[in-house]
């Protein structure tokens, strides 16, 4: 059911709010099979580059490419039909449903979202698919003790969890994750670490991960991209970005460049 | 060209104190995101106790107007401000049925105190008369536009001369930096919705010699207010203010151009002017201008878990034996039960939009009114009477999808704001049309033949069992649509759009969707309405009723204890709005009994907001109607919802 998994590529995106350029000029190239990271401080611009790319915003130059298709012309959900998914920094779960109905319905927006008329009723065969990816999804995620608790009513790390099921459950070929940790504690984090490296392991779909939990970051990403301004002022392979003194100079502190270590426990406000 | 000069001149003046009506509603619509429904109420209140002070207390006209401004301008402001308080953080539907609410209770009290005629108010300006070019002037005409442009430039000037001016347009942007300057948001917040709702209500005092002291034409004032504010784009004050003049000016030269023409929907269409402005606005103005300002990301509502299935079970079994005996005990009394039959599916067509997508349509009886006329002629067309109810609710698939699109590009409000408008526009327009009711206003409908007259529905029992049978099959259809994938998605949409849009889902065709299932149900509804009396006509079928049944709609759900229940609340509605009027002969309660349902509306929307500011008493059935929020605000900014990260 899940379609080939897509690489994202995004060729000198320009997105303004009047006068001000959030960003500027930006190329990345996030691979299908890999987890890419895209950091930097608070207002760096990931968001929005977040939001251009899945069409909550308009840019004001650039392309944004899933695969060969070019995703400019799309709007929001149309993007999202074609395979591209993200999740959000501020949460975005149907508080009503319990999470069991959450993560199937994600996968039933896909046969939803085919023609106007699927979004009246659907075929069993349908529910049955969702049902079967939903319980893969839990499963995976560690979510069956609460799968019959309404999404409402969980925790934080646990609602972060339910989200990041909805998007691996459902049909994307590549997944945007805003933040994905942020609430989380430790021992969540790791589970959640393992959860994103085990998925893209076993379906080969790429992940762009805004994240500021840098041991996160350090330990499941492949690449990194830095913005800073709207600009990218670094890239390279995660390795090469710890160790990069501007990086470090300017993300992390110039205290922690004297200690010769990554700063794993410092809490980036990206 | 000189014969249109009088209706120019006369069309500058109304204008201008339109456009006093629309700045006052701009400018408290900018400040806290509410859109006022009640905004012309306050003109109608304020047009009443004027006639009172004025006429019937002798007080000279000054003193009168100066009390009215105060006592329904700044401290009618000042509740009204609070109001907002309690429902910064609200969903959409809440906001508006509260401030409906407000509408219907003010309306009631005023119809119930003053009595349901309009008063005429005699002239109180000076009327003598200055003659350009043939065209006569009134003074009292220059007074009211002096007055207009006076306020419109001293509220100009105000803004960009004064502290409190800057800080009013500053709080809209970021209250809390406000604040930090040592300037009190809240204070801000009075004093606008002191000015605005002063505006209006001197807008009142000046139409009152006009249209005279009336509660139906002065509420729709709201209506005239929106359309000229957006021709400001909800924000330029001297837009708003050439939007108002323009206004007057095409509706005085069209109904001097269509008062002879042979056809009624013509000849009334200069009254629909602001509407079709507003929505040819909604339509040209880019989005971001008309997301609701002021707002501040609305947490969504999390209702009560709902009951277990035996007592869904016993609940079912209970109310159809109910309706399966009531015959035998109510006697003649049976057609109220069979009209109150015919209201549960109405009742129902807004629930599932409530229950559902979240949204409020304020124009139900206007579908309802469609509904039966359609009904009506295609029996005297001879359809088969199957054929005659279906079609009165497929009559309104195209319909209501021309209302939604529109609406569906913008937020929930807008649909509530198009609705009101397009309820009007068919009444005014088209009730006494052909196409409906005709010129008496009346259309004869014959009840129902159901399997070739086999069973005779001329008995009122009879035809109270087929209203039963319809309503129980409409009843399961509004339930089966919360249970298809339609259903579902119409939930998480309330829940969250947002992720909606990120599967993949045109919330658009969604919506309008939702919203054509609504209108259907309202048409079948309004079809088994007209058989009790066998006749359809503009009364029953009146604009104003949909904005009550709003109002009793949501007083009921404080009987359902918050839980999503479209059903139970829709019958409990159904009996209240119908049945107990049957019963209770106090004459208190019936000239009153709008009072206490938009009372009741408006506590169970701002009941959340006031126990989070009271204690945060967040656990109760109420709170969970719509999350807490003036506990945390403090930041009514403006940021557009979908793109604030």
């Amino acid at each position: 059911m899940r379609p080939t998994p897509e690489q994202l590529s995004i060729e000198e995106l320009t997105v303004r709010f009047g006068g001000m350029t959030a960003v500027d000029n930006l190329s990345l190239h996030a691979p299908a099979g890999k987890i890419t990271g895209l950091i930097g401080p608070n207002g760096a611009g990931k968001t929005t580059t977040f939001n251009a790319c899945s069409g909550f915003v308009n840019a004001v130059h650039g392309t944004v490419r899933l695969g060969a298709a070019e995703l400019n012309p799309l709007g929001a959900a149309s993007r999202a039909k074609r395979g591209l998914g993200r999740t959000f920094q501020r949460m975005e779960l149907w508080g009503s449903f319990t999470v069991g109905e959450n993560v199937a319905l994600g996968v039933e927006c896909a046969f939803a979202a085919q023609r106007p008329w699927s979004q009246l009723v659907g075929t069993r065969q349908h529910q049955r698919q969702a049902a079967r990816s939903a319980g893969d999804a839990i499963d995976r995620c560690g979510l069956g003790e609460v799968a019959h608790r309404r999404a409402a009513d969980l925790s934080t790390g646990q609602r972060r969890l339910v989200e990041l099921a909805r998007a691996i459950a459902s049909p994307f070929c590549f997944l945007m994750l805003d933040e994905p940790s942020s609430g989380l504690d430790g021992p969540e984090t790791e589970h959640f670490g393992r959860v994103l490296t085990e998925f893209v392991k076993d379906t080969d779909v790429g992940v762009l991960l805004v994240e500021h939990d840098m041991a996160l970051v350090g330990s499941i990403c492949s690449y990194l991209y830095v913005l800073d301004f709207g600009s990218l002022i670094f890239e390279a392979p995660t390795e090469q970005v710890m160790r990069s003194e501007v990086v470090r100079a300017a993300y992390l502190g110039t205290e922690s460049m004297g200690s010769g270590q990554p700063q794993a426990e410092v809490s980036l406000d990206v | 060209m000189k014969d249109l000069a009088p209706f120019i001149v006369s069309g500058i003046f109304d204008g201008s104190i339109y456009a006093l009506a629309a700045i006052g509603l701009v400018l408290t619509f900018r400040i806290s995101g509410i859109f006022n429904f009640a905004h012309g109420t306050l003109a109608a209140a304020s047009a009443y106790t004027f006639y009172r002070l004025r006429v019937s207390d002798h007080m000279p006209w000054p003193v009168a107007a100066a009390i009215t401004v105060m006592a329904v301008g700044l401290l009618g402001g000042l509740v009204l401000e609070r109001i907002a308080y309690w429902l910064a953080d609200a969903p959409a539907v809440l906001r508006v049925v509260a401030t409906v609410g407000l509408l219907a209770a003010i309306s009631s009290f005023l119809t119930g105190y003053f009595g349901p005629r309009a008063l005429i108010m005699p002239p109180f300006l000076p009327r003598s008369e200055l003659v350009v070019d043939d065209v006569h002037i009134g003074a009292d005409a220059m007074i009211s536009f002096a007055v207009a442009l006076a306020a419109t430039v001293g509220l100009y000037l105000f803004f960009k001369r004064t502290r409190m001016g800057a800080a009013m347009q500053a709080v809209v942007d970021d209250a809390p930096l406000v604040a930090l300057q040592g300037i009190s948001p809240d204070l801000v917040r009075r004093v606008a919705w002191a000015i605005g709702s002063s505006f209006v209500s001197i807008s009142g005092i000046l139409l009152a010699p006009k249209i005279g002291a009336d509660v139906n034409i002065l509420t729709l004032l709201v209506i005239t207010a929106f359309g000229v504010a957006a021709v400001g784009a909800f924000s330029n004050l001297a837009l708003t203010f050439a939007g108002g003049i323009a206004v007057g000016i095409v509706m005085n030269v069209l109904s001097y151009k269509t008062s002879n023409v042979s056809s009624y929907a013509l000849q009334q269409l200069y009254l629909n002017v602001p509407f079709i402005v507003l929505v040819v606005a909604l339509v040209a103005i880019p989005r971001r201008h008309l997301i609701e300002r002021g707002v501040q990301r609305v947490r969504r509502a999390t209702p009560a878990p709902s009951l277990q299935m035996g007592v869904n079970v016993a609940g079912i079994g209970a109310a159809t034996l109910a309706a399966l005996l009531i015959p035998a005990f109510v006697g003649p009394k049976i057609n109220q039960y069979s009209a109150a039959g015919a209201y549960v599916i109405i009742f129902a067509s807004i629930a599932l939009l409530v229950w559902t997508s979240g949204e409020v349509s304020l124009a139900q009886m206007s579908f309802a009114a469609i509904g039966a006329a359609t009904y009506g002629h295609a029996l005297q067309h001879h359809f088969p009477w199957l054929i005659s109810l279906a079609l009165s609710g497929l009559v309104l698939v195209p319909i209501a999808a021309l209302v939604a699109v529109p609406a569906r590009r913008l937020s929930g409000l807008y649909v509530a704001v198009l609705t009101f408008g397009f309820g009007l526009l068919v009444q005014q327009m088209f009730f006494r049309s052909p196409l409906m009711f005709g010129n008496q206003n009346f259309l004869a409908v014959d009840r129902p033949k159901p399997f070739n007259g086999l069973v005779d529905t001329n008995g009122d029992k009879t035809y109270y069992y087929v209203v039963v049978v319809v309503a129980a099959l409409s009843l399961v259809a509004a339930t089966a649509v919360r249970r298809v994938r339609l259903g579902r998605l119409l939930r998480a949409f309330g829940d969250s759009p947002l992720a909606l849009t990120a599967h993949g889902i045109n919330t658009t065709t969604m919506g309008v969707s939702a919203f054509c299932v609504s209108a259907f149900l309202a048409g079948i509804g309004g079809a088994l309405l007209a058989g009790v009396t066998s006749s359809a006509s503009g009364v029953s079928f009146d604009f104003t009723i949909s904005l009550s049944m709003i109002a009793v709609l949501v007083a009921s759900t404080a009987l359902t204890l918050g839980r999503r229940m479209p059903i139970t609340a829709s019958i409990i509605a159904s009996v209240v709005f119908v049945v107990l009027k049957v019963y209770i002969s106090n004459s208190f309660y019936v000239r009153y009994q709008g009072v206490i349902f938009g009372s009741v509306a408006l506590a169970v929307a701002c009941a959340p907001g006031i126990l989070a500011a009271h204690g945060g008493l967040q656990r109760g059935w109420m709170a969970r109607l719509s999350d807490p929020g003036p506990l945390a605000r403090g930041n009514s900014s403006s940021h557009p919802v979908e793109v604030a990260r």
